[in-house]
């Protein structure tokens, strides 16, 4: 800590020094150099953070230069003004290019970003607004009470200043609640949706953020050059931008400003030989996504990875035991149903997975769910936890109708889930893993970081304490700083179920939790789901493991063929002539082997 | 414990104390008067796009502003000084354009030579204005003179002159009346169209199709067919080289019979081969530079670049000699001044050219003429009348 | 309503380039889900060497469209061969490797044939026909047909031959397609292959249309990929109706907006993937939990 004070202490009196040293040539490329800085941190936060592919941002950065222009030297206005005004035209444009994003993602959201990005210098060329392909001349440089910003080396400061204040501001959202958020749905959006992240306005602002940073610049360039035209927009930038963001190392703004300093700075070494720095920087970023997908940032870490291969290996010693819930005294009418499924149909195609299925679950109950691969458990899970938007039939949580409501809504609602193949987010330590379920904000809070940073900070700091009790609780302490691919299988398993319980549910549906565990997991696993009950928490689970569902549910229910074949308690059932047809004559009685089932 | 406090503490109040020190005495570089070295070498700094779609320009640009440069300089420089050149790369980018005029300013270059994209030198321009720094561009829009700055130069005429040039030979003369435009959302396409338009409004006609394409777009059925539908007696083409090409040799597919006209990039063989020779026959054509053997100079300038260059001299390889040629009259009449010294010195110079007699006017055009060509068995020449 | 059928006709003979182009982009998805952003600097690469051996080396221009075809396959198999350790693992770091081999195609097709470009006459010397006013080249047609032989080519090597069968297989499930013995790697380059060998033979085609020039790539890519969209991404049929689609929609745009055609098309284009994302043919992906 002491170190990186003293590193940073002196990156910023250098930083300070640095124009003493320079001509005024080399000033001016650092003030541009510092433009593609803060540019490449807004990409860094769409695309590396939240994992939203932006191949806008060069629009972006061209409406806030635009917007400058236009607004001073066509309306007259003073240039912070014009500033402020063009701050919220690039974020308007933001919002209106991250639509897309909540229909379509990856490869889809890349090229229609591009094309936007396209249609922007295409409207610009053309608009007699915009000054057409001859761009905006005489923009004012702006200026401050007592200080002349006519000068690249004063105007250095102004970029310095909000460079800094960009930079701080960003990383302080990806170490908090919103950027947490972020890095989830970055990971694996279905699984953010279902612990309670409101993917959608996620999105939205991840291209909010993008856009301001893009305005920002946009509003420097236009105060630093003084004059704007189309080329400067165009998609050869945004791939340079873009390289910049790959090879510094996108999941880290720090690696986004380190990418954009020497991506610029190579640039400017080979500035007569533009055609060979364009080779150059091209396989760097094919070099960079094959062998160091984490760039620049990434390689101390790949490197200590390498060097203390062997000696990490031992992971698992850390395990504790899991420290049982206090008892709640049941809250309401036991016999009220928790969860309701009334008449429900799901069909895939024409493919019939679900059909006028109905079943109760009483609060306080642990259900189990079994059926052969293919009969509908996990579809009714899906369609249960907003997954999927059943064809017909209604979902009822605690007497409140929640048919086909979104994922993140349902966790709100007090449902959780854990899946059949452990859907963890793989790039967040397993705190962050807990924490992300843990963390009741909303997104609609999110104005908070714009008045209230210290608040969120202590809020977050709050949280935390609350996930390392947790983990201490499932015994999971010892990992709290390991990312969850590193854990064996067992940990992840019990990790997905302490995310689960993050949330504070209701109800708990658990698919599959056994599969892939050994014998003393099993007993453990048993142990933990009678105490989450006792807890207050309805408890439905799939499991194939039979020994397992027998001694641990109060009631089971049998799937085949998506309808309910059976129902009623674990000892009734497994005689029920009809299951022991479905099972093709196997026993349900016999306590099966250990499951190890691993299905596509 | 204290002295783990201690230490950040002190060492952040010296960096606090260095910073306000340095806060005292703003950065910038000491305003050197820098007239006082009047030996060695003149620096000429030649900025263009020597990369990216438009570098066979910058190529053509280079050329002939060197070979007028290497003349001097086998003549014994000016005052015994040699001239020394500092080529640049502007790759066609405005951004790109402004870090060469700030690296033109702080190396100690006297006078620039280019571009030739009117967008990028009017994004030098204030910064050359501000370095005083005289500028002699192979732009022609309009907007250079929007500038107002009183370094900028052109070497040829402006595109208003291009086309009013044409308009009085096509409607005056020939009585040509349904003209169709089709023309380029670039710069150089705007400023052309307009012009011309200017140009016929004048004369009280107006076009019968007016047709706008992108800068890279390269099939023009779309806008040629809406042209086709009005039956004009002659279409007016404002668009680079290639892209003029592309439009004439699409036409003649559509079966459009018309001839075309336009500016000096329909005077260039790039265009007569992206063309076809046969498609461009009777290409109506406005330019400062009709060929390589209209008199003696530019059979001279013809020779000589071939020797030098090894390829056929053109229209934009001319214009920059020109411009060259100025800029080095002026350094010798002022004996290698600087700065407005020079720029006024510029201004002064009556010089007759390969592209006519240029005397400069307060905007920074020194000429006003172009003549007429026709585009006759693949050559141009002066048209008749 | 002459001039609707004449728009429509310019339409369609650059709708069909962009259907070649959607198709290898459509190919090389369904068969490894990458999409290859540096397909567009392919189809230019193609159409430099058709060009170059076709004018300079003066083959005839079948025969320089294939050897054209010949090397970006090979351009097409040493992508994959880069990408590979990526596959089926981030998709989006796949993507951007592709554009970071676009960007190296673009780059050396610059240090190599120079930065401006060559026109490229037709080599089908007839006049356009003439039909009641109607003008269409010769050539045209000439594309048009390639452009059907090829796709009929194509679905013939999926459905008729074992290759073929065995990418089908792959693209449906590939670790299903492991277990029974196919050898998914070389079905992935294979697909690589073809989907840069459809591009080359976009490229040849293109040049004596438009213009051949290192920036060129950039817009038939980016067309060609929204084509591929349009269509319903994976698929087939898709692509060709996708490519068509946006030559028409890109056509009647340039007619009637003019220099904003751009921005109409890509609009258009926007709002008509948000309202159905899966394109027209496209299959609706089911999320798995």
């Amino acid at each position: 800590m002491r170190i990186r004070l003293g590193a940073i202490a002196a990156l910023a009196v250098a930083a300070w020094l640095l124009p003493y040293q320079l001509n005024s040539y080399a000033m001016h490329v650092v003030n541009v150099m510092l433009l593609y800085a803060i540019l490449s941190v807004g990409l860094g936060l769409c695309m590396g953070i939240a994992g939203q592919i932006n191949l806008a941002q060069v629009a972006f950065f061209g409406v806030g230069a635009y917007a400058t222009a236009v607004l001073t030297v066509k309306e007259g206005m003073g240039f912070w003004t014009a500033a402020v005004l063009a701050l919220l035209a690039t974020a308007a444009i933001g919002l209106v290019v991250g639509t897309p994003a909540l229909r379509v993602q990856s490869h889809y959201l890349g090229i229609v970003t591009l094309g936007l990005a396209l249609a922007f210098t295409n409207w610009v060329t053309n608009s007699t607004l915009a000054g057409g392909a001859e761009g905006i001349p005489g923009i004012p440089r702006p200026t401050l009470p007592g200080v002349d910003l006519s000068s690249d080396y004063l105007f250095y400061y102004v970029e310095l200043a909000l460079f800094a204040v960009t930079l701080v501001f960003g990383l302080f959202v990806v170490h908090t609640s919103l950027g947490r958020r972020m890095r989830a749905m970055r990971d694996d959006s279905l699984a953010a949706g279902a612990v309670g992240v409101e993917v959608p306005a996620l999105r939205m602002t991840a291209f909010l953020l993008a856009s301001v940073y893009g305005g920002v610049a946009g509003v420097l360039y236009s105060g630093l050059i003084g004059y704007v035209a189309p080329e400067t927009f165009s998609i050869a930038n945004m791939f340079l931008l873009l390289a910049m963001v790959i090879i510094g190392g996108r999941q880290s703004l720090v690696g986004c400003v380190i990418g954009a300093i020497s991506l610029a700075l190579v640039r400017e070494v080979l500035i007569d030989y533009p055609t060979y720095a364009q080779v150059a920087y091209g396989t760097v970023v094919v070099l960079t996504v094959v062998f160091a997908p984490t760039g620049l940032a990434g390689l101390p870490v790949r490197l200590r990875g390498l060097l203390h291969r062997r000696t990490t290996a031992t992971a698992s010693s850390g395990l504790t035991p899991f420290r049982p819930y206090d008892p709640a005294g049941t809250t309401g009418e036991p016999d009220a149903p928790m969860l309701a499924v009334r008449d429900l149909s799901m069909h895939f195609r024409g493919v019939k997975a679900l059909t006028e299925v109905s079943l109760e679950v009483p609060a306080g109950q642990i259900r189990g769910i079994v059926g052969p691969n293919g009969s509908g458990k996990t579809t009714l899970f899906n369609v249960v936890s907003g997954l999927y938007r059943p064809t017909a039939g209604r979902v009822v949580l605690d007497g409140r109708d929640v048919t086909a409501a979104r994922p993140f809504a349902l966790a709100h609602a007090g449902i959780a889930r854990t899946f059949q193949n452990l859907r963890l987010f793989s790039a967040l330590s397993v705190r962050d893993n807990v924490l992300v379920a843990l963390d009741p904000t909303r997104a609609s809070g999110t104005w908070r970081y714009l008045v209230l940073p210290v608040g969120v900070w202590r809020r977050d700091r709050a949280l935390r304490r609350e996930a390392d009790a947790l983990l201490d609780r499932f015994g999971l302490a010892a990992f709290a700083d390991n990312l969850p691919t590193a854990l064996p299988y067992g940990i992840q398993r019990r990790v997905e179920i302490a995310r689960a319980m993050a949330a504070r549910p209701r109800l708990l549906l658990l698919d599959e939790p056994a599969a892939g565990l050994n014998g003393d997991e099993v007993r453990q696993l048993c142990d933990i789901v009678r105490s989450i009950r006792d807890f207050g928490v309805t408890v439905v689970v799939i499991e194939h493991n039979m020994g397992m569902v027998m001694s641990l549910c109060d009631h089971v229910t049998v799937f085949a063929h998506g309808a309910i074949i059976a129902d009623g308690p674990p000892a009734e059932v497994a005689i029920s002539p009809e299951v022991i047809e479905a099972y093709l004559g196997e026993s349900m009685a016999m306590p099966a082997p250990v499951a190890s089932e691993v299905q596509g | 414990m204290l002295g783990r406090v201690r230490r950040p503490l002190a060492a952040g109040l010296l960096a606090l104390g260095v910073l306000f020190v340095a806060a005292c005495s703003p950065p910038g570089e000491e305003q050197t008067g820098g007239g006082g070295e009047n030996t060695g070498p003149i620096k000429i700094a030649i900025a263009n796009a020597q990369s990216g779609q438009l570098s066979s320009l910058g190529a053509w640009e280079l050329k002939g502003a060197k070979l007028a440069i290497d003349e001097w300089n086998a003549k014994g420089g000016i005052n015994g000084r040699q001239i020394e050149i500092g080529v640049f790369d502007s790759q066609g980018d405005p951004t790109v354009g402004t870090n060469v005029a700030r690296k033109i300013a702080s190396e100690g270059f006297v006078a620039m030579l280019g571009t030739a994209e009117s967008a990028v030198t009017i994004a030098m321009a204030p910064i050359l204005q501000q370095a005083q720094i005289p500028n002699i561009t192979s732009g022609q829009s309009p907007g250079l003179i929007a500038v107002k700055s009183p370094f900028l130069f052109l070497n040829g005429p402006t595109s208003l002159t291009y086309d009013e040039t044409l308009a009085k030979h096509v409607v005056d003369q020939k009585g040509l009346k349904t003209i169709a435009l089709i023309t380029n959302n670039g710069s150089y396409g705007k400023g052309e169209h307009d012009s011309f338009t200017k140009a016929l409004a004048t004369r009280g006609v107006t076009p019968v199709a007016d047709q706008v394409v992108t800068t890279d777009q390269k099939d023009f059925s779309a806008a040629l067919t809406n042209i086709r539908q009005k039956n004009p007696q002659l279409i007016f083409v404002g668009a680079e080289e290639v892209q003029s090409g592309l439009i004439v040799k699409q036409a003649r597919d559509l079966g459009i019979k018309a001839p075309f006209a336009g500016a000096a990039p329909q005077g260039t063989p790039v265009f007569l081969d992206t063309a076809g020779a046969a498609n461009v026959e009777g290409t109506i054509v406005s330019t400062p530079y009709l060929s390589n053997e209209v008199d003696d100079a530019s059979k001279t300038f013809a020779a000589a670049y071939k020797t030098a260059t090894g390829e056929e001299a053109e229209m934009h390889g001319a214009k920059a000699y020109d411009g060259a040629q100025i800029l080095l009259t002026a350094l010798k009449n002022s004996n290698a001044a600087k700065g407005k010294e020079l720029a006024d010195a510029i201004r002064a110079v009556k010089h007759k050219g390969l592209l006519g007699d240029f005397a400069y006017d307060d905007t920074g055009v020194g000429i006003f003429a172009t003549s007429i060509g026709t585009i006759t068995s693949g050559k141009l020449v002066p048209a008749a009348g | 309503m002459q001039v609707f059928l004449q728009t429509f006709i310019g339409g369609m003979s650059l709708g069909a380039i962009y259907a070649l182009v959607a198709m290898g982009f459509s190919l090389v998805y369904r068969t490894m889900g990458l999409v290859n952003f540096a397909h567009g600097s392919v189809v230019m690469i193609g159409a430099y060497i058709a060009s170059t051996f076709y004018l300079s080396v003066k083959l005839p221009f079948a025969l320089a469209m294939a050897v054209a075809i010949g090397v970006t396959g090979l351009i097409g198999i040493i992508i994959e061969r880069v990408l590979r350790p990526l596959e089926n693992k981030d998709f989006d770091l796949m993507l951007i490797g592709t554009i970071g081999f676009g960007i190296v195609l673009e780059a050396l097709a610059i240090i190599i044939w120079g930065a401006t470009g060559r026109a490229v006459p037709s080599p089908v010397p007839a006049a356009p026909i003439d039909l009641g006013g109607l003008r269409i080249r010769t050539y045209d047609l000439v594309v048009l047909a390639i452009a059907a032989a090829a796709t009929a080519l194509l679905v013939y090597f999926l459905q008729r031959t074992k290759r073929g069968a065995a990418m089908q297989a792959v693209a449906m499930d590939h670790q299903a397609a492991t277990a029974v013995g196919i050898h998914v790697g070389r079905s992935n380059a294979m697909a690589f292959m073809i989907g840069a060998g459809l591009a080359a033979l976009a490229g040849g085609l293109v040049g004596p249309l438009l213009y051949v020039s290192p920036a060129m790539g950039g817009l038939l890519g980016i067309k060609g990929f929204a084509g591929a969209i349009l269509g319903g991404f994976g698929s087939i049929p898709g692509a060709i109706l996708g490519g068509l689609g946006i030559g028409v929609i890109d056509s009647f745009a340039a007619g009637q907006f003019q220099g904003y055609s751009e921005l109409v098309t890509f609009l258009i284009f926007t709002v008509i993937i948000m309202i159905r994302p899966t394109g027209i043919f496209g299959e609706r992906t089911v999320n798995r939990a």
